[in-house]
């Protein structure tokens, strides 16, 4: 009996259950039950539960992040029609993501660095403002553990939807551009989420926001590591 | 169709894999593939119908590609959970000047 295949069989099986109960709690709105977050806590409680090693998990798990490779590819088609709906703006737009995703990978890795943080932490966190796919490819680049880059990313972009908008209007930031700018900058996908509920400008503008700084990030990131450390 | 746009996305990948490879990049070979993407898309080397039947699937799936990597947080807890304090304050340090820095740009220099 081949206890290899069965185990690849339970991991792969077991992320499209939680996967597809996750999606169904979508429909409830509420930004802390990201569907993605939940599917992951649900996953992991399960092996708890049951006393499931990750590693026989990830027999199966492994599989489905091969995908990853040419999912990310895919995202440049989908960059290209957000491209398409705004060409005039652009300038503008890509100086203001450019210099706030570069001080996004700055500010955390030297604030983690005034506060003692070991080498890894530091590595595993830098990119944690853009999409999670490109994320865990900059993160395994840079020698950190993409296993810690994902759920803080998650955690990132749930904390830009929850409050991201409150602290912008706080900050007297009033213009539509400039909030979907930000969240797309900031907090990606999860953040993008609430730039579209706020209307189609910030959704649009957060949408490109979160494509630039992939890029942005993906570039500047091993540079700036790598003069900082 | 679906198979030929799939096919030309490994295509794309391939090509960042290799550049990345020859020129000893310090960028991950599937990022590079989706810019040379974007560009040939925008150079109208390749057309948009072309890909979108692979790509809007990929994108669809995309978030649970990751999920065992969320998964394999569970690893790293009892390491993570020495430093929670000082790693949320930098992370949400980060996070709202990032907001900021971005925004002040878009808003100061857009009237």
């Amino acid at each position: 009996m081949n206890f290899f295949f069965l185990w690849v069989i339970f991991g792969i099986g077991i992320t499209l259950v939680f996967y597809a109960l996750a999606g169904r709690i979508k429909r409830f709105k509420i930004a802390f039950l990201n569907p993605v977050l939940l599917a992951i806590v649900g996953i992991i409680i399960f092996l708890k539960v049951f006393d499931i090693p990750f590693e026989a998990y990830n027999k199966g798990g492994k599989i489905l992040t091969y995908f990853l490779g040419p999912a990310v590819v895919a995202l440049g088609a989908f960059f290209y029609e957000k491209y398409e709906e705004l060409r005039k703006d652009l300038r503008l737009l890509s100086i203001a993501v450019i210099i706030g995703g570069i001080c996004g990978v700055v500010s955390i890795v030297v604030f983690m660095l005034l506060l003692g943080m070991p080498l890894f932490l530091i590595q595993s966190l830098a990119a944690k403002s853009v999409t999670t796919p490109i994320a865990v490819e900059i993160t395994k680049n840079v020698g950190g553990i993409p296993d810690i880059t994902a759920g803080i990313v998650i955690a990132v972009g749930v904390f830009g939807n929850v409050f991201g908008l409150y602290f912008l209007n706080k900050m007297g930031i009033t213009s539509q551009r400039a909030i979907g700018a930000a969240l797309g900058t900031a907090a990606h996908g999860i953040g993008t989420a609430r730039a579209i509920e706020e209307g189609v400008i910030p959704g649009v503008y957060s949408g490109i926001a979160m494509c630039l700084n992939g890029i942005v990030t993906a570039v500047s990131t091993p540079v700036i590591l790598h003069l900082i450390l | 169709m679906r198979i030929k746009a799939f096919f030309f996305i490994l295509l794309f990948l391939l090509a960042g894999e290799l550049i990345r490879y020859l020129f000893k990049l310090p960028v991950a070979g599937n990022i590079i593939g989706m810019v040379l993407l974007f560009v040939a898309l925008k150079y109208r080397w390749i057309a948009l119908s072309a890909i979108k039947p692979a790509s809007d699937k990929l994108l669809e799936f995309l978030v649970l590609f990751f999920i065992p990597y969320g998964v394999g947080l569970m690893i790293y807890f009892d390491l993570i959970k020495a430093y929670w304090l000082p790693l949320s304050i930098a992370v949400i340090a980060s996070t709202l000047l990032t907001l900021y820095i971005t925004a002040v740009i878009l808003q100061k220099s857009g009237k």
